[in-house]
């Protein structure tokens, strides 16, 4: 037994608050090719990206919108109810600067992230003079940026990009809004090694190649399909998930007509909705609501915010209502946060799991919100059998990966039944959450861009090869522990470190499964 | 499995409507730990802890399945009441809808579980005294009639977690035919499997050393 006592008891609990949001600002775009090319790269060059500096854009936007005008417009425009909206004061000093204080990963991978009013990161001593100088992740731990370096963290309303606007009204917008000449210094500055260089001009060709996919009149989705398999830019994000998601139409000329009259439609679906305040609500699903809307992403910045919480309830409790068959599930919050982080990101220059969302507009905001809400119930159209009464989506999947796993890994397998393992007792939340408590919601963005790529039975097909391929990759670990030892081991696994690199490796493995067998799924089922 | 050095491992499991703080006892209890709201996240499923005790002088080991309080994963949590030796119902009592939805719980519990089972009704939340809306004597009222143990307790002040644990496992300990395999069973409800079909029940000796310094109340 490789753990030790005190190990088993912090390792108990979910893999959740220790395993996800160590993403930090400017990710570079991953460079993995397709499974047949697939070629490692260090991990260690994909961290940072460096930040231009242009203080200039941000003092437009607070000019435009003067706080006081926020605090009484922010949040009405999509709720009917008085009794509903929560107006927010956002406050400027709730801005990075002040917030972030780190706490070192503690030794048994036990990582509380805590709110920055908490006393006890005080007391890891973190001083807030240098944090311009650090580089914070969600996990609080503090990096330093690499010597000598002069950069600077956009914070608060200063990250909002300047021509937000446009983005809101056209995602398109966003390939313009950093110019190639911006992009390539941002790219080519301050890092000289040859090999990093060269990934660099990788990475601008790739970019160059979503770029003249996207612009074009009609986009041609199976090469968008091809290109986002292998990951999409970060910029590029928005726009391409949701042409892939068929949320917006591949037409340029109906794009933006398309995209007023959802957000329209959303609107009129919130304000229909609350329009009698709470207590026209369906109590029963309202309070389930209420209950985990807090504790979505517990310690992250955003999901901390008033303004996301608000939202996400909104989001929520629309969708259930319009689904009666399944209503709202545990674990639906989750999968909102994927799209709230990569839509906000759209139109901030800063880390969305650490912005306030309202700082930004009503506006984008609102609009923030209805892409979500069309994004969320487009992907749970083809896993909504995972969530209706007795959630029989979830219970074939699970028999479905017990199958293939005794095909591909038969040691493990026969092991896992030898110890009375179950798939159930750890694969079912792999289901029902997508993996969203095992990887950081940076992973999971990672994960959807190829997900997104295989189609709309990704999620419940292409993610059972995942799942496969996660579990087997620990296969040798797992083999060595007891009943105990496997169950706990499953619930806390240590991904804590995982980057684009390991997820890209674990999209290969299951691309080469799901291609092996795909054909073959019922012969896995009889087998079982 | 029966050898009289081998702690005996008990399987307990922990029911109750969403968020009244069934993890937050449990986490409590075996790891001295509180977590606000905002910083922990909704039970999926079902969580897994293990930890050791020591009653009177014996050691015990227990297996503690955590289960998700939301209606939609009762298919799935319902399997785990198999091989259950006690059980924790737990409630908050500053929300009477979680005190009301209790007959249910219990009607569950009458399916899939033999009467030997022992049962544990904790009152939580009890820091939350200035909105109480379920009083003492109407917990231990409900408890009565339903022939289970009744405490009230915080997780979040460390009021009464160990003593209904403590409380839950002595009574076990109290009823042989539960855990002592060897001893005759006295009832014959399909749900009374041998131990050995149990999730969680596996190799009791090997770990022995495991726990030794859990947060556990031992």
């Amino acid at each position: 037994m490789a753990h030790t006592a005190s190990e088993w008891t912090l390792a108990s609990d979910d893999a959740w608050d220790s395993a996800s949001d160590s993403e930090s600002a400017y990710r570079s775009p991953p460079t993995t090719s397709k499974p047949t090319t697939f070629t490692s790269l260090s991990s260690s060059t994909s961290s940072t990206r460096p930040i231009p500096v242009t203080p200039s854009t941000a003092t437009s936007i607070s000019g435009k919108s003067p706080q006081t005008t926020r605090q009484s417009t922010n949040g009405d425009g999509l709720t009917g109810s008085e009794g509903y909206t929560h107006v927010l004061a956002p406050s400027p000093s709730s801005s990075y600067s002040q917030g972030i204080l780190g706490k070192p990963p503690s030794a048994a991978g036990w990582t509380m992230v805590r709110s920055p009013r908490s006393s006890r990161m005080r007391d890891q001593g973190a001083d807030p003079e240098v944090e311009n100088e650090v580089e914070v992740d969600m996990e609080g731990s503090v990096t330093e940026v690499a010597m000598g370096r002069n950069r600077r963290i956009r914070e608060g309303r200063e990250a909002i990009k300047y021509d937000v606007e446009d983005i809101v009204n056209d995602p398109l917008h966003a390939v313009h809004s950093l110019s190639s000449t911006e992009y390539e210094e941002r790219v080519a500055s301050g890092i000289g090694h040859p090999e990093l260089q060269h990934q660099h001009a990788m990475k601008a060709q790739k970019r160059q190649k979503f770029v003249d996919c996207l612009t074009a009149e009609n986009v041609d989705i199976a090469a968008l399909r091809k290109l986002a398999w292998s990951g999409i830019p970060d910029e590029l994000r928005p726009i391409s998930w949701m042409l892939l998601l068929g949320y917006l139409p591949l037409s340029a000329a109906t794009r933006k007509s398309v995209l007023s009259r959802k957000r329209e439609e959303y609107a009129n679906l919130v304000q229909l909705t609350f329009a009698r305040g709470i207590e026209g609500l369906d109590q029963q699903i309202w309070h389930q609501i209420e209950i985990d809307v807090p504790r979505t992403r517990p310690g992250v910045r955003l999901w901390m915010e008033r303004g996301t919480q608000r939202s996400l309830e909104r989001i929520l409790y629309v969708w259930a209502i319009r689904h009666p068959t399944s209503g709202y599930v545990q674990g639906i919050n989750d999968l909102v946060t994927p799209f709230f982080q990569v839509f906000l990101g759209g139109y901030i220059d800063s880390e969305p799991s650490l912005f306030d969302p309202a700082l930004l507009s009503p506006t984008a905001l609102n609009a923030l919100e209805a892409d979500c809400f069309w994004c969320l119930s487009k992907l749970l159209d083809g896993i909504q059998d995972n969530y209706i009464s007795g959630q029989p989506g979830i219970h074939r999947s699970v028999r479905y990966l017990a199958g293939l796993v005794g095909r591909v890994d038969a040691p493990l397998a026969k092991h896992l039944k030898a110890q009375s393992v179950e798939f159930m007792q750890f694969a079912f939340r792999w289901m029902n959450c997508l993996l969203m408590r095992e990887l950081s919601v940076k992973n999971t963005i990672r994960m959807w861009d190829t997900y997104l790529s295989e189609g709309s039975n990704a999620f419940s097909e292409f993610h059972i090869y995942v799942c496969c391929a996660f579990l087997t990759s620990w296969s040798e670990k797992l083999r060595a522990m007891d009943f105990q030892g496997i169950i706990m081991f499953l619930q806390s696994l240590p991904t804590q470190t995982w980057g684009d690199h390991e997820i890209e490796v674990l999209l290969a493995e299951a691309y080469v499964l799901s291609s092996v067998w795909h054909n073959a799924q019922s012969h896995i089922l009889k087998g079982e | 499995m029966a050898g009289s050095e081998a702690p005996p491992n008990l399987k307990l499991l922990l029911i109750g409507n969403s968020s009244v703080g069934k993890s937050s006892l449990l986490m409590r209890f075996t790891d001295a730990q509180f977590l606000p709201e905002d910083e922990s996240s909704a039970t999926i499923g079902v969580d897994f802890r293990v930890c050791k005790m020591e009653i009177g002088g014996r050691r015990v080991k227990l297996s503690i399945w955590d289960t998700a309080g939301q209606e939609r994963f009762r298919t799935i949590t319902s399997s785990y009441y198999r091989g259950a030796q006690g059980i924790i119902v737990a409630y908050d009592i500053s929300n009477r809808e979680t005190f009301d939805a209790l007959p249910r719980w219990f009607t569950e519990l009458d399916t899939y579980v033999t009467p030997s089972v022992v049962k544990m009704l904790v009152g939580n939340k009890l820091d939350k005294e200035f909105s109480r809306a379920v009083s003492e004597d109407e917990g231990r009222k409900f408890a009565q009639r339903n022939g289970c143990l009744f405490l009230e307790a915080s997780a979040k002040t460390n009021v009464g977690v160990r003593e209904a644990f403590q409380e839950l496992v002595e009574k076990i300990l109290d009823t042989p035919e539960l855990w002592a395999p060897a001893a005759p069973r006295i009832t014959s409800t399909a749900t009374a499997k041998p131990q050995q079909s149990m999730p969680g029940s596996i190799d009791l000796s090997a770990n022995a050393q495991d726990n030794a310094s859990s947060g556990c109340s031992c």
